[in-house]
């Protein structure tokens, strides 16, 4: 055997294990899956169900049902929204922890941990601070009271279940974003910043003119992370609200805070429409891939510039 | 390569050996996990058998999706449960024909379609108004007296008059927010489809499938639905999980909860020692003299499994022999749903259905002729908004009228 093929056979022997993972949960699925969005496939024993081609009928359905469209809108408003306070506390937290601070790794795992809690029991937590706690708070401090009134319960109205739904995500994941940011900030050439003191650069100037452009290759990771994560959450949105309440659209109530997974999770398993719920899925991948590849390529152009 | 195909058959032997000593069983509430597994290991251990229990609880989305993956997986438990007619057409072609079976005779709510028995019935369960005596009593309010929309104001007004003298927070403990659709669009919505009726009754319920809709009916039960949620605690309607609303009444900061018998042994565990019994709903102006008392669930046995025989014999010996019936009364608190077995649950709000039901004054559980999807996803939303004041009773009374019109001619 030469050098060569052993290499080769190296290289695919380790490779095999995950390439066998990769393809049977993930590439064979969804090409079963984009199938099954084109059929009456339910998974179910019905007597009168054979399974059906029934042409784009799950897709044009799923287009013209008032909750798939809503789902739509508010995961994009969700998506912003979560972005935006994931990177601003996480890039804020990461200048905190990489600066002249005592105990700064005590910090760090500190504000890491939280990304190590399931989000489902994450969202039993904290619906339990927004029922309990802080009405609660209310209630002993006068100063507060305002926060004792059930009619201001955060999760009792849908655009403040939406604002819930960001705290608690921006509090569990800023910490893992952090750390890329802290990274990227430890990289930075330590002369570029003496120079800039020696010529007098205010802490905010250096901020602008140095960290910021030379954490471009963080900001592209961070912003994909964000994006594709704020994009698929569902654990939160089960536990934390379970989709309520509910607004009206177009003339039909539906339910507030219902995020594209769980609406695509309702329609399989409330609805019992797996076929149609895989339709929507496909949606789904179309819709995350194309935006994600639109964020990569201008971070990239970013990073170029720079 | 011949020894890795050697090992590969050892490997399917033993899973195919492992894979006929066992029975399966998936079931819907987490709340007797662990005492059907007891009884269970314990059956099994008598007959040769491991018997594997899966508890999966929760609204309609709750064991469904597993019961599917599973399905698809072709690894189909032996027995399971199903709530009602919807989920028995989404089996109906792999549900054994249990009519021969000698516990039959001894049960009048066992699961029937074309008049052939399908299901086991796991238990009885009912629902009314739970009530705290005590408080009643102090408030000089004679619980018999409330069985109509009327009784039921002048009381909630009483009561809501007296806050501070009996110490409660709300009058009723009532949860509508979308976590808790299962109360409102499935057991509150039942009060619509079969209070006042005789037991099994559907004449409510086809002409509303059909598009129907009984305005007047339609009109009271929305009177006694504002009722409830005017005289709910507020935080626990909007924002209240199952432990916030049982609580509430456990711990005598509510007169009434909007639940079943079901939570008994949450009460017990929370130290409820106070009088309690259930009244009947007020959903009508006319005296509704009953609760809604049915088998909340039922054992399916796959047809296609390999262990039918065994399966029938499971659920056959929780009714014939001593150690079932003890399972099914003592351990796991549940009213048997079968003659013959004289042991009898502890909790007060069970020994209520039973007395109701030894009166005869039951009205049936019609919710279940209601696809999951209707309730879930049509009805839970417009409860909930309801409950949080952003639409008024007569758009509550039209966009149910809707719903029923719009799901008519799906």
């Amino acid at each position: 055997m030469t050098k060569k093929t052993e290499s080769r056979i190296v290289f695919w022997v380790f490779l095999a294990p995950v390439l066998f993972a990769f393809i049977m949960v993930m590439v064979i699925p969804f090409f079963l899956g984009s199938y099954y969005a084109f059929t009456n496939w339910t998974s179910s024993a019905r007597v009168d169900n054979g399974l059906r081609f029934i042409g784009f009928k799950n897709f044009t359905d799923s287009l013209t049902d008032p909750s798939f469209l809503y789902s739509f809108g508010i995961t994009f408003v969700y998506t912003i929204l979560n972005m935006i306070a994931i990177n601003v506390v996480a890039f804020a937290l990461a200048l905190l922890v990489t600066g002249n601070l005592r105990f700064k790794n005590v910090y760090r795992v500190g504000f890491f941990v939280p990304n190590l809690i399931g989000g489902i029991i994450l969202g039993y937590i904290w619906q339990f601070i927004f029922n309990n706690a802080i009405p609660s708070l209310g209630s002993l401090i006068p100063a507060l009271g305002f926060l004792a009134d059930p009619d201001k319960l955060m999760l009792s109205k849908n655009t403040s279940a939406l604002a819930a739904m960001v705290i608690v995500g921006a509090w569990q994941y800023a910490g893992y974003i952090m750390m890329i940011y802290v990274a990227a900030i430890e990289n930075i050439p330590q002369e570029l910043i003496e120079a800039a003191k020696i010529d007098g650069a205010t802490p905010w100037i250096r901020l602008r003119a140095i960290t910021i452009p030379l954490c471009a290759q963080a900001f592209t990771v961070t912003m994909f992370l964000t994006l594709v994560n704020s994009f698929k959450q569902f654990d939160v949105n089960v536990s934390l609200t379970s989709g309520g309440p509910s607004t009206m659209l177009m003339g039909q109530p539906i339910l507030g805070t219902q995020l594209l997974a769980l609406n695509i999770y309702n329609t399989a398993f409330i609805s019992n429409k797996l076929s149609e719920a895989q339709a929507r899925a496909f949606v789904f991948f179309l819709v995350l891939a194309i935006i994600s590849i639109i964020q990569v390529y201008v971070n990239k152009r970013k990073e170029i510039e720079l | 390569m011949k020894r890795i195909a050697l090992a590969f058959m050892v490997l399917l032997t033993a899973t195919a050996a492992f894979g006929a000593g066992k029975l399966t069983l998936m079931q819907n509430k987490p709340e007797i996990d662990a005492q059907l597994k007891a009884y269970a290991a314990a059956w099994g251990q008598k007959n040769g058998v491991t018997v594997v229990i899966k508890s999966i609880g929760g609204t309609s989305g709750g064991m469904g999706p597993q019961l599917k993956a599973d399905y698809a997986a072709g690894d189909m438990p032996d027995i399971f449960a199903f709530d009602g007619l919807e989920s028995f057409k989404e089996w109906e072609g792999i549900i054994l024909d249990l009519s021969k079976e000698p516990w039959v005779s001894k049960t009048s709510v066992a699961f029937k379609y074309n008049g052939k028995v399908y299901g086991f019935p796991v238990a009885v369960e009912g629902w009314g108004m739970a009530y705290n005596a005590d408080l009643l009593a102090k408030a000089g309010i004679d619980p018999k007296t409330l069985t109509r929309y009327d009784a039921y104001k002048k009381a909630f007004e009483k009561l809501d008059s007296m806050k501070s003298e009996l110490g409660i927070n709300a009058v009723v403990s009532m949860a509508a927010s979308v976590e808790m659709g299962w109360v409102t669009a499935h057991h509150n919505f039942n009060s619509l489809l079969a209070n006042g009726l005789p037991y099994g009754d559907l004449s409510v319920v086809n002409d509303l499938l059909a598009g129907k809709v009984d305005m007047q009916r339609l009109q009271e039960y929305a009177d006694w639905v504002e009722l409830l949620f005017k005289y709910a605690d507020k935080s626990i309607l909007l924002t209240g999980n199952y432990d916030a609303q049982v609580g509430a009444f456990a711990t005598g900061k509510t007169v009434f909860l909007h639940q079943g018998n079901w939570v008994d042994p949450n009460l017990k565990a929370a130290n409820a020692t106070f009088k309690m019994g259930f009244a009947p709903h007020g959903s009508m102006k006319k005296v509704t003299d009953g609760i809604f008392v049915s088998a909340p669930s039922f054992y399916a046995i796959n047809k296609e499994s390999k262990n039918v025989a065994l399966a029938k014999k499971f659920l056959n010996d929780l009714v014939t022999t001593p150690e079932g019936a003890n399972y099914m009364v003592k351990e796991a608190g549940m009213i048997p749903a079968f003659s013959g077995i004289s042991l009898n649950p502890d909790g007060q709000l069970s020994k209520s259905v039973q007395q109701w039901a030894a009166a005869g004054k039951v009205y049936s559980w019609d919710q279940y002729y209601f696809s999951g999807d209707f309730r879930d996803k049509v009805l839970t939303p417009i409860y909930n908004q309801f409950a949080a004041g952003s639409i008024t009773k007569a758009q509550f009374v039209d966009l149910m009228a809707k719903a029923f019109k719009d799901n008519a001619q799906k």
